[in-house]
């Protein structure tokens, strides 16, 4: 008879997503399901505050990616208010943001996505996990921690010691870095540029030789790809234009404020999350695994695929050598570790970048806002993907609407095909066991929902 | 989007190696204990902190005050969705 198989919660991944696999009469697999945890409210519950509030509560309330949501709500705010920030304000924002890319970046790849290809997928689970890592490379896991800790601290240096992030405000930065601060940061930011390098190469070794032989057990989706460039088509991070892919190559790019001429917003009856899809494509949504329509990727590997190149030479001469491997768009859902890892090389080295532009030691990091009444759209590359956020606020700077679009809502779609691919690929006769379930489960990792 | 639920520690356990026997916080859900690894926190917490978990890795410690302010916004943010808007909780 007909049953549902039910992953809950899926072990490694952000949140309480559940995975439901319903098989048919023979076990076969008829439908997989990925639902995951929405935040309902948030937009709500600012409306009348007000906006120059907002940077600071939604980190507190998004504590997950702090540094994210905090400089998406600045920027955006900064357009409500037509302020712009002087370079020094600009320049400091960007370097917090980067550097909070480097210690997700770390926790991800050696804590939860290296453990499933340094061990058998098969192997006990309690072997798999980090404590696995840590017995059997020490040095290497010690190493990791100190990196993620070193980030933290740069961070600190620049922001101040604040659990929650305050330090974009609006129309800037809360405060200058001195010549001294420049200097230490610099020296740093090389450490941890080395260790990327060196996490690429060690990863190429361990890692990625097992990712053919993972991919074709999992199965292939074929979609489309969102990320931000700038206007020479460079990978971006902070700033930019949203460039949406098709699955086949195609391009169109779009000012970040567009965002809702271009993508439209969801719900599907059995989840509470929203979902995005392309509306730039007029096709509609399906999540039909041969015939998929709307459906595109965020974050690293949909990052990898839109730019045109990276503006940082080392991180530029791996994505040359991974598109001559993978071409592009590489489809792979698995390749998202490997991009992830390009990215990190490119973050340290924009670090470094950063911080060699004399401008960011500028006293000046601020500029005058009044509350005004405007809209503002302001948009980052997260960890896991295009964040938007989209304020409009009243005559005396209070919010009166608001729309967030947060990374992981844009990779539900493609998910729910990941997870429905593995599932069809890998059950056979409804018999499932452990290490199939943890299959089906690094498939969702892959995303860093 | 995800949340961050601030969990208050209940215990900690574990210490005796740095590298193969590190500190872990014990948090409680639902009745239910939980073993936290330490490693990818800002600072390790004492008993009555909190800590925001990310994919069973604690990433940040809150004083009790810190938490306690955040879940108040959480509070808050939950009274004022709609009866409709979904289940209590605010989540899924």
């Amino acid at each position: 008879m007909p049953q549902v198989i039910s992953i809950q919660p899926v072990t490694r991944i952000e949140g309480q997503a559940r995975i439901d696999i319903h098989l048919d009469d023979a076990g076969q697999v008829a439908d997989a399901r990925l639902a995951i945890d929405a935040l309902r409210g948030f937009e709500q519950f600012v409306i009348g505050r007000p906006a120059e509030e907002i940077p600071r509560i939604v980190s507190r309330i998004c504590g997950i990616c702090p540094w994210m949501h905090h400089l998406a709500a600045a920027k955006a705010i900064d357009c409500c208010f037509a302020a712009t920030p002087p370079p020094a304000g600009q320049l400091l924002r960007e370097l917090c943001h980067v550097l909070a890319h480097i210690h997700d970046k770390i926790l991800h790849f050696f804590f939860l996505a290296a453990p499933d290809f340094i061990f058998e997928p098969n192997s006990d689970y309690s072997v798999r996990n980090l404590m696995g890592l840590v017995q059997r490379q020490p040095e290497l896991a010690a190493e990791v921690v100190r990196m993620r800790q070193l980030g933290l601290a740069m961070l600190e240096r620049i922001a101040g010691k604040a659990t929650h992030p305050v330090a974009a405000v609006v129309g800037g930065f809360a405060k200058p870095m001195t010549e001294q601060e420049r200097q230490g940061l610099l020296a740093d930011g090389r450490v941890l540029l080395d260790f990327a390098c060196r996490a690429l190469d060690a990863a190429k070794k361990q890692v990625f030789v097992r990712f053919a032989e993972e991919e074709t057990a999992l199965g292939a989706i074929r979609t489309g790809f969102l990320g931000t460039v700038d206007d020479q088509g460079n990978l971006r991070f902070y700033q930019g234009r949203l460039r949406l892919m098709r699955p086949g190559g195609d391009t169109i790019d779009f000012a970040p404020s567009d965002y809702d001429r271009y993508l439209a917003e969801r719900t599907e009856p059995w989840s509470t999350a929203k979902m995005v899809y392309a509306r730039a494509w007029n096709e509609g949504f399906s999540l039909d695994l041969e015939a998929p329509r709307g459906v595109y990727r965020v974050n690293t590997l949909a990052r990898i695929n839109v730019c045109d190149r990276i503006a940082t030479p080392l991180a530029q001469a791996e994505l040359e050598a991974f598109r001559a491997r993978f071409g592009r768009p590489a489809q792979g859902a698995l390749l998202a570790h490997w991009a992830r890892l390009i990215e990190l090389v490119y973050a340290c080295e924009r670090v470094l970048e950063l911080l060699a532009d004399q401008r960011i030691a500028e006293p000046l990091v601020r500029t005058p806002a009044e509350p005004r009444a405007g809209r503002g759209c302001g948009q980052v590359e997260a960890p896991r993907g295009t964040l938007i956020h989209d304020f409009t606020t009243d005559d005396n700077g209070c919010i009166v609407r608001a729309n967030l679009i947060v990374g992981t809502t844009h990779n539900i779609a493609p998910m729910n095909m990941s997870v429905h691919r593995a599932a069809s690929t890998l059950i056979d006769g409804g018999r499932v066991d452990a290490a199939l379930l943890n299959r089906i489960e690094m498939a969702v990792r892959a995303y860093d929902p | 989007m995800c949340l961050a639920i601030p969990m208050q520690v209940v215990a900690l356990d574990g210490g005796s190696d740095e590298t193969l026997d590190p500190q872990v916080a014990l948090v409680e859900s639902d009745g239910v204990r939980k073993a936290i690894r330490l490693e990818m926190a800002d600072r390790l917490p004492t008993v009555g902190e909190y800590v925001i978990i990310h994919a069973g890795f604690a990433i940040r410690t809150l004083t009790a005050e810190e938490a306690e302010y955040n879940l108040e916004l959480m509070r808050k943010m939950v009274d004022m969705l709609d009866p409709d808007g979904g289940p209590a909780g605010a989540v899924r």
